[in-house]
């Protein structure tokens, strides 16, 4: 009876030619993709959503986060985990820096900063490769951390459907953040400041809240969270100057997608670019998923430049 | 500044303007007899990068919209004649025969595809080098330009085409030689007869020194005045009554194809295109070239592509680290030149800007001096924070 359910089961996958299983572990393992794409995002949408800064060297604070992290381990052993605060202080006073000398003077024009932040895209690339050479550097995963967590097993018992430790790692990492985030701008003082300054500058700086300062901190915060991405990612790829651009286009369009207001656009955003380009991957190939989701993504800007997800507003 | 009667302008004759792209013209004309093949072919390169930074002007100097997609229709013509030069390779320089080039026989094509057979004949190939990045462009164009699309976003719509564009040229690699792009092409012949070095040159010269003309020509007249208007005051200009959409549009159709043109002839030269040149980091040079040399001068993105690529020349012979120094070229323009190096010459020898602007303050050492101290300010006010916070810990010991 068993065997006759099976064997009805087997015929009928072979002839509709729709495979369940590995659909189901291409999504599942999408999911490590969206946790990356959040990640890398997130801190776009800070320094976007809040401050209205088109960062071009967000890839480059990435690559510093990622440095940061080879660094730890090269000189102290440290454990990737343990390096996450490193990475996130050592990018957030580089991007504090940078705001204080260049993004702050090129306020209000948007364009400009765009350049601006190219040229420390530039720079910050030139920097590191003159420190530390092109050669690829590598980190350590934790080892504690590698396996997978199987979710369905078939009938005997052999795992079909499986995701590994390190990208429930990623995804979980990138939603403690994300929760971390909407705390500060929703549950902190300082968060109050941010989104007065984001809501009416001029107005916030009549009633005594130091804009520049806050600013600063927004800023130096976004790069913090750039630079905790880099450290996660430069588990699974390869550190060098040049990673942080495969990450600057995607987090892009996450950021545009998701709708630039609310965090929880960029969630959305993240869950739909990832999950889209893993479903449609399995069906045809990557490039074209690709292809087709950046294609969507700029046809989703021209009908909705303020993202999916948000609220339209009245002009 | 030229007097603007009500709806028309009267541009004057430029006579100082002819004679200097006159002397110009001919200096680079001599200058393959005074120079080595390898400095002819490379000046003859820099001038095609010259008209694709001007056409990336004509967009983002005059009409305000920044793309990081101009070498996307750079490749697009030059993938055309591309096309064009590898069917026409004859029988005994193709390893497998004249019907199929080499990259299209190793991934396994068995005849040459519908949508690249014409482009073997040479009318037909011409056409396409300008046609289809224009066409491209046009339907680009109209598809952003009828919205509400802002600045900004224009910008990363450019970011992901370019992205998407390079990813799907190394996906398709039956039909576009992948990674590698189109090697070993035909050299360019004309009625049968193979065009030199030199002939190649001049046709580049000649070709840039028509767009040099063309766009200056096309920014002095009213159609130039409305451009301007729409980077100034979009609004404004859409209240008067002009369709600022249509104009956008020209002005970008327009300028992809001049890309699509120096594309082709860049083929014909370096006889290789590839997807490097569709990537984010060749559309983001153009963009460095015009804003170094100075939006909407024309003359100044002309310029900087032409002496920075002759200092690139130089520089990577001594070092790795070219990149860095433009970088940091890029910022100082940026945060103390902001309209480019142009804005540094001195009005007397400063032509093409005749009607721009009347009287610009950014010019002047007096604003540069106070750039400098903003730019200062800050970081002192930081070192200062930081001494009190040492000094009060001090005294608490």
């Amino acid at each position: 009876m068993l065997n006759q359910l099976a064997l009805t089961y087997i015929l009928a996958q072979e002839n509709s030619g729709f495979e369940l299983i590995p659909l189901l572990n291409q999504l599942i393992s999408g999911v490590g993709i969206v946790g990356i794409l959040l990640l890398t995002a997130l801190g776009l949408a800070i320094t976007f959503g809040v401050m209205g800064i088109i960062n071009l060297a967000h890839g480059e604070f990435i690559m510093l986060g990622a440095y940061t992290t080879f660094l730890m381990q090269d000189l102290f052993q440290m454990d990737l985990l343990l390096t996450i605060p490193f990475a996130f202080v050592v990018t957030a006073a580089i991007g504090g820096l940078m705001e204080l000398t260049i993004i702050r003077r090129l306020h209000g024009r948007p364009l400009e900063t765009l350049l601006a932040t190219w040229g420390l895209s530039i720079v910050l690339r030139g920097v590191i490769k003159l420190i530390f050479t092109a050669q690829l550097k590598y980190v350590r995963a934790p080892s504690y951390i590698s396996g997978s967590l199987t979710v369905l097993t078939d009938g005997a018992g052999v795992p079909t459907v499986s995701i590994s430790y390190y990208r429930l790692l990623i995804i979980g990492i990138a939603i403690a953040l994300l929760l971390l985030t909407a705390y500060l701008l929703y549950g902190t003082g300082l968060g109050r400041q941010m989104r007065a300054v984001t809501q009416n500058r001029d107005m916030a700086k009549c009633l005594g809240i130091n804009t520049n300062l806050v600013d600063m901190a927004t800023f130096a915060y976004g790069c913090g969270l750039a630079g905790i991405a880099g450290t996660v990612i430069s588990a699974i790829k390869t550190v060098s100057p040049p990673m942080g651009q495969d990450y600057l286009v995607d987090a892009w369009m996450v950021v545009v997608t998701g709708g630039v207001d609310k965090l929880i656009g960029t969630l959305a955003g993240a869950f739909v670019i990832g999950e889209s380009n893993a479903a449609i991957a399995f069906f045809l190939n990557d490039p074209v998923a690709r292809v087709i989701v950046l294609t969507a993504v700029i046809i989703i800007i021209r009908y909705r430049p303020e993202g999916l997800f948000t609220v339209q507003k009245r002009g | 500044m030229t007097q603007v009667l009500p709806g028309v302008q009267q541009p004057t004759f430029p006579r100082k303007l002819a004679l200097v792209v006159g002397i110009g013209f001919l200096l680079f004309a001599i200058f393959p007899f005074l120079a080595g093949n390898f400095q002819t072919s490379l000046m003859a390169k820099l001038l095609l990068f010259s008209a694709l930074a001007i056409s990336l002007d004509l967009v983002w100097g005059f009409t305000g919209i920044l793309s990081f997609a101009q070498g996307v229709f750079f490749t697009l013509g030059g993938y055309a004649m591309a096309y064009y030069l590898k069917l026409n390779l004859s029988a005994d320089a193709n390893t497998y025969g004249v019907a199929l080039p080499d990259f299209m026989v190793w991934n396994g094509l068995e005849q040459l595809p519908w949508f690249i057979a014409p482009l073997q004949y040479f009318p037909l190939a011409m056409i396409a080098m300008v046609l289809i990045p224009a066409g491209f462009a046009y339907i680009i164009g109209w598809f952003i330009f009828h919205s509400r699309v802002s600045g900004v976003y224009i910008t990363i719509i450019t970011l992901a085409i370019s992205s998407a564009l390079t990813t799907f040229f190394v996906s398709q690699q039956a039909y576009t030689g992948g990674t590698n792009g189109i090697t070993d092409v035909a050299p360019l012949s004309l009625f049968g007869a193979e065009i030199p070095l030199i002939g190649l040159y001049w046709m580049s010269l000649v070709f840039t020194t028509a767009v040099l003309i063309g766009t200056w020509w096309l920014t002095q007249s009213n159609f130039g005045l409305i451009l301007r208007s729409i980077k100034e005051n979009e609004r404004r200009i859409a209240f008067l009554g002009y369709d600022i959409a249509s104009y956008k549009i020209f002005i970008w159709t327009l300028s992809a194809g001049i890309a699509g043109i120096a594309g082709g002839l860049f083929v014909a030269l370096n006889q290789f295109i590839s997807p490097v040149y569709l990537a984010v980091a060749f559309g983001t040079q153009v963009v460095i070239w015009v804003a170094i040399g100075g939006r909407g001068t024309l003359i100044g993105p002309f310029a900087a592509a032409l002496i920075l690529g002759q200092v690139q020349n130089y520089a990577e012979q001594v070092t790795q680290d070219w990149q860095l120094i433009i970088g940091v070229l890029l910022l100082v323009v940026v945060l103390f030149i902001p309209n480019g190096l142009m804005s540094l010459v001195p009005k007397t020898l400063n032509f093409s800007q005749g009607t721009t602007k009347t009287a610009s303050p950014d010019s002047s050492a007096g604003y540069l001096q106070a750039q400098l101290i903003d730019w200062i300010t800050p970081l002192q006010n930081l070192a200062k924070a930081s001494l009190k916070i040492l000094r009060k810990n001090r005294s608490r010991r």
